[in-house]
């Protein structure tokens, strides 16, 4: 077990939380799986809402604000220090679209080596531009769009070829 | 008079479901219409008849006037309410309705026109007194000419370009020296963007406010106004919240203004409802700025305050009805604030948030109105205005109004898409909106993603000490394998 | 009672520390995580029960009573992985090397008769410089206790070994003879003799990578069935691989929760090119009959004209052995048929339903396969397709010429169900070969044989080759649109479900080894 944990919660904001400064929290069960929180004073409502133990991801309501809160370990900090990547599923860091909209330019092609940052693909969606930049460095194996193209959310935009 | 047994709303979304609801507690029977994109939208199946006009962009669905006559002729619609934006100031779209034989709910055609110019429509009032921001009303390109105006004026002065909007072409000069390198920018810049260099001069208001006056007139010469509303809380000159009546308004002032707005809608014989915008400066004037000739976006706040049904008296009033409220009818009673609720990322430069509605749980109580237009479970279409609803709140007095709407805002869940929710409650927690003294340059000097963040930052961190705790819990609870 | 649970604890911490601070930092500047480390990643949290931590070794020759480590470089123990009992031993390469005496093997040995009794996966995490030269013939003696055990558990319950770090020596046959062996890339290696004694006995110069690292094993040799880029990699690709198979031979492999909707997949109409000679990737057409994201490829970059790996199938776990056209246009050869034979009988000893895709023109031809015994490796993959008991289906997409017709689970060595595409062409060999030996005379007595024999192609390809004279005889069951061929096949595997075969009581057949 250990005695500092890193947390992240809603991908925002990270904070280091030690076993102790945990236990000087003041908090007090109202219900099974609420408390009322006193810091520095001010008054807190918060209750646990759903938490996946083996995920290590929780989702805590303070006031009235939902919270996803993951949690990592020492094993996961040393890990993220080691510099390993790990990823679930063996699939790689493909470009999908995340909105439906309008391609208005592609920026590489097949076999073109990228770095992390490079543009890949520019959409037009809402009368907004959104520039696609890639996750990683890597190689493209493919390019499924072309300029003038209109695209679905979730539709695969440029694929990577696998780390070997 | 003539009756209106049906009217087919040439729009979509919270409005056409608003202009519906009245139109079926009038017993009248509605007809909708919708692009491809927009089959299960809710304001499709709230009207007894539908018809598809199109693909989902607008060009291609909501602003075909032709086929939009063509449909409601075919299914014998008396009136066509045309909401805000698509065709509502569209004057040739109004005449085409009227030629068409029917009637619509809105002025006429030629004073959505003279409206529809800033300059077409200071000239019109100019004869009617009503006071203006000082500044000329042609383009000029001279700068000797622009510098003898600007000293006439008074600096600070404003260049404007002509031809369009959005900040582009506009530039403060502060002092003379600056006018000539200020003046060339303002007219490159509106090149580039319009493809027209004119530019004119006007004075600068300074802690300007955005004040307008909503006016009802009826074909017999009834020209009423309802108040006003203040809509200075705006960012990238877009009107986000919005509230009637205003703080900084005297009894006095108010009917100087609203007489003002009276007279502007007589001079160009309007009719219907519409609303006259001014400016109001740190010294309590007043200047025109421009009409707009449709039923607003923030209309309900007036209804509030005053007990009215806009929608209705539009409906009345293009039947040829007499306004049966004259101006000693109407007073002001309680306080009402609206937000408007858009689908924007208010920690990115409020840029559209795409995505689908996840959650969706509209706040309840009373009063709490929400105009809304979604539902849970439905994709942001990403052809138009990405606005969700506007929340509406109506208590008897400011401070009790400003609660109402943060904690609206709390019961408020959505997920799936970011939206001008945290924004809305940080301007109720904010002292400049609470005490009343802000003016339209609010976001600009108190607004940051960074103060947006900060305040979550407390309750996050709470958040992970519970989790951990949680997790701790967890951790000792002993685990047998399970298979 | 203070003071004793004071001692217990002050030797608890010891034997945590391994082989001390500044040996678990070495371990972490190389890149690799320690024994404990890899145990905490892998299982679920606070399931580990760790066994034999106080042991130490027995041995006083060369002044080893002076070095004393708790554990004796090897952490064994049980717990669960996604909530599934399982035993592992992982060595901890700080404490002499991670190198094997008799005590280490004994706890090693200890978790492997646990682990069999109570019919539950066995897994190694493998990272040891080998024997402790100073035990003697006893670390020999251990080797060998842990060899008899795998093959004792060989078929009862899966065995996963994943080295991560040095496997040298007599050590390397554990992980051989194990189901599955995973290598990390860079940080690990096999061979049975080292860099150095090759270069005094052979003069080859070679390096630890070149000779046994990550890479040549998983492309040269085969050894490797999947490599990983890191350790955390290569512990999470170990928990993905654990969720296909079952607990022990008795059971099934557990399904996922899956809700089926019409399963059709459009996409499959469109992958065989028009051109019988245009390849294209069969892994496009596994994506499109399985369960999204759901394969797990073994053995990816070895003999690449074979593919195996496990799927879903409506939340079913099913083993796949395809041919890849897109690699040697799909024949099938030494490696190829040795890789598909394993994996073949690996799904048949723990109950796994297999599906094997078809697109095969034939067997290699050459002298370098045949002088390599194409004859008897070939005859490997035929005799475990047909030896194996579980739930067999076919489906032929394109090619399915000669000999290797009969050898890719077709339906006389027993494979259960078998479909056919409307592209698939089911004959003896292809039309223009065929044509040539046929139509011989004609051909050689026309007056444009080049003319004659592309006349004869056709006309062949037309009568032959497609699905029909098969399907016809009742060889293929159905002939199928691609685009159903999901549906077809998890309404056959949930018809198979329950399928009882037993096989002549023998001792155990005599494979071509």
């Amino acid at each position: 077990m250990s005695n500092t944990y890193k947390t992240t919660v809603n991908a925002e904001h990270d904070f280091d939380i030690s076993c102790d400064q945990l236990s000087q929290l003041d908090a007090v069960h109202t219900s099974q799986n609420s408390y009322h929180i006193l810091e520095d004073n001010s008054s807190f409502k918060a209750t646990v809402v759903s938490s996946d133990f083996a995920k290590k991801t929780y989702n805590i309501q303070v006031n009235s604000n939902n919270y996803e809160v993951v949690i990592k370990d020492e094993i996961d900090i040393l890990i993220k220090e080691m510099g390993f990547t790990v990823g679930a599923s063996k699939q790689l860091n493909n470009l999908i679209s995340p909105m439906p909209g309008l391609i208005i330019d592609v920026q590489v092609t097949a076999g073109q080596e990228v770095k992390e940052g490079d543009t890949l693909v520019i959409l037009s969606a809402m009368k907004m531009e959104n520039s696609f930049i890639s996750p990683t460095d890597g190689v493209i194996k493919a390019v499924h769009v072309v300029k003038d193209d209109a695209v679905d959310k979730g539709q695969l935009l440029v694929e990577f070829e696998e780390e070997k | 008079m003539k009756t209106i047994k049906k009217i087919l709303i040439a729009n979509r979304g919270e409005i056409a479901i608003r202009v519906i609801r009245t139109a079926k507690k009038m017993g009248i029977k509605t007809v909708a219409i919708y692009a491809t994109v927009d089959r299960n939208a809710p304001h499709v199946r709230y009207a007894d008849e539908a018809v598809c006009v199109g693909n989902a962009p607008s060009s291609e669905s909501y602003l075909r006037g032709g086929k939009i006559i063509e449909v409601a002729q075919k299914l014998k619609v008396d009136a066509i309410h045309p909401g805000y934006g698509f065709l509502s100031e569209n004057s040739a779209f109004a005449k085409a309705v009227t030629q068409a034989q029917m009637i619509f709910i809105g002025p006429e055609a030629h004073a959505i026109e003279i409206m529809g110019s800033k300059l077409a429509a200071k000239e019109a009032v100019k004869a009617y007194d009503i006071p203006m921001v000082p500044g000329i009303d042609e383009a000029i390109t001279d700068v000797e000419k622009a510098k003898a105006i600007a000293a006439k004026i008074g600096y600070p002065i404003l260049i404007k370009a002509s031809a369009g909007g959005g900040g582009k072409g506009m530039r403060v000069v502060e002092k003379d020296s600056e006018l000539a390198s200020q003046m060339s920018t303002a007219i490159s810049e509106a090149t580039a963007a319009f493809g027209d260099g004119s530019v004119f001069i006007e004075k600068y208001v300074a802690s300007p406010r955005h004040i307008e006056i909503q006016v009802m007139a009826d074909n017999h010469g009834n020209v009423i106004h309802l108040f006003e509303r203040e809509c200075s809380i705006q960012r990238r000159h877009q009107k986000v919240v919005e509230e009637a009546p205003s703080v900084v308004l005297t009894p006095q002032l108010r009917e100087e203004m609203g007489q003002a707005a009276i007279k502007v809608a007589k001079a160009c014989n309007y009719r219907g409802a519409g609303t006259v915008e001014f400016l109001l400066d740190d010294q309590l004037n007043f200047y025109f700025l421009e009409m707009n000739t449709r039923l607003q976006v923030e209309h309900p706040v007036t209804e509030l305050i005053s007990g009215t049904d806009l929608v209705e008296l539009q409906i009345r009033v293009a039947r040829g009805e007499q306004l049966s409220i004259a101006q000693e009818d109407l007073s002001i009673k309680g306080h009402a604030l609206e937000l408007r609720v858009y689908a924007e990322d208010p920690l990115n430069d409020f840029l559209p948030s795409v995505g689908n509605l996840s959650t969706y749980i509209l706040p309840e109580g009373p009063g709490i109105r929400v105009d809304n237009g979604f539902e849970q479970g439905m994709d942001i279409p990403i052809y138009y205005d990405p606005m969700l609803s506007k929340l509406i709140v109506y208590a008897p007095t400011r401070e009790e109004a400003i609660e109402l709407l943060s904690k609206a805002i709390d019961d408020y869940k959505i997920e799936g898409v970011q939206t001008t929710l945290p924004f809305g409650k940080f301007v109720c927690e904010h002292d400049a909106f609470r005490s009343g003294n802000f003016d339209t340059h609010f976001v600009k000097n108190y607004y940051s993603p960074e103060a947006l963040k900060e305040g979550f930052k407390e309750e996050a961190r709470i958040a992970a000490l519970i989790a951990l705790k949680q997790h701790i819990k967890e951790q000792h609870i002993l685990r047998l394998p399970t298979v | 009672m203070d003071a004793n649970i004071k001692t217990l604890n002050k030797k608890i911490e010891l034997a945590h520390l391994g082989g001390g601070q500044k040996r678990i930092d070495k371990q972490h500047e190389k890149k690799k995580l320690t024994a404990r480390e890899r145990i905490h990643y892998l299982l679920d949290d606070g399931s580990f029960e760790e066994i034999g931590i106080l042991v130490t070794h027995r041995t006083t020759d060369f002044g080893m009573e002076k070095e004393i480590y708790y554990g004796d470089g090897v952490v064994t123990g049980y717990g669960t992985v996604n909530g599934r009992l399982i035993y592992l031993f992982a060595q901890d390469f700080t404490v002499f090397g991670g190198a094997l005496s008799e005590t280490h093997a004994e706890k090693i040995c200890k978790i492997m008769d646990l682990a069999m009794k109570t019919r539950a996966p066995l897994i190694g995490l493998n990272d040891s410089g080998g024997a402790r030269i100073q035990e003697g013939v006893r670390s020999l003696g251990g080797y060998a206790d842990i060899f008899y055990r795998n093959v004792q558990a060989s078929g009862v319950i899966p065995q996963i070994s994943a080295i991560m770090g040095p496997c040298a020596g007599g050590a390397v046959y554990s992980p051989a003879m194990t189901d599955f062996t995973m290598m990390v890339k860079n940080t690990s290696y096999m061979f049975v003799t080292g860099p150095n004694v090759v270069k005094t006995v052979t003069n080859e110069e070679v390096t630890s990578e070149e000779l046994g690292g990550a890479s040549t094993h998983s492309s040269k040799s085969g050894v490797a069935h999947i490599t990983s880029s890191n350790d955390a990699q290569c512990l999470e690709d170990l928990k993905s691989l654990l969720s296909y198979l079952p607990q022990n031979n008795t059971e099934t492999p557990k399904n996922l929760p899956f809700i089926l909707k019409d399963e059709v997949r459009d996409q499959l109409a469109t992958i065989i090119p028009d051109s019988a000679n245009k390849p294209y990737d069969m892994h496009e057409v596994i994506t499109g009959i399985i369960d999204e994201d759901s394969f797990y490829e073994i053995h990816k970059e070895y003999a690449e004209n074979i593919i195996v790996g496990f799927a879903r199938l409506g939340g079913r776990s099913v083993g796949i052995v395809a041919n890849q056209p897109m690699f040697l246009a799909g024949v099938l050869d030494v490696n190829s048929s040795k890789k598909a034979a394993r994996f073949t009988r690996f799904c048949d000893c723990f109950n796994i339903p297999l599906l094997v895709l078809v697109d095969v023109p034939g067997f290699l031809p050459g002298t370098d396969q045949e002088w390599n015994g194409i004859i008897t490796n070939g005859a490997k993959l035929l005799y475990a397709l047909s030896e194996a008991t579980v739930p067999r289906v076919t489906v032929i997409t394109r090619k399915a010429y000669g000999g290797a017709y009969d050898v890719m689970n077709s339906k006389h060595i027993g494979a259960d169900l078998n479909y056919a595409w409307p592209s698939a062409e089911i004959a003896v060999m292809g039309a223009k070969g065929a044509s040539e030996i046929i139509f011989r005379k004609e051909i050689s007595a026309a007056d444009n044989p080049e003319q004659k024999l592309l006349e004869k192609e056709s006309e062949y390809a037309e009568k032959f080759a497609n699905p029909y004279r098969a399907a016809q005889r009742g060889f293929i069951d159905e002939v199928i649109m691609p685009q159903d061929t999901r549906r077809k096949l998890i309404k056959a595997f949930s018809m198979l479900e329950n399928k009882k075969v037993e096989l002549p009581k023998k001792k155990h057949g005599n494979i071509p080894l």
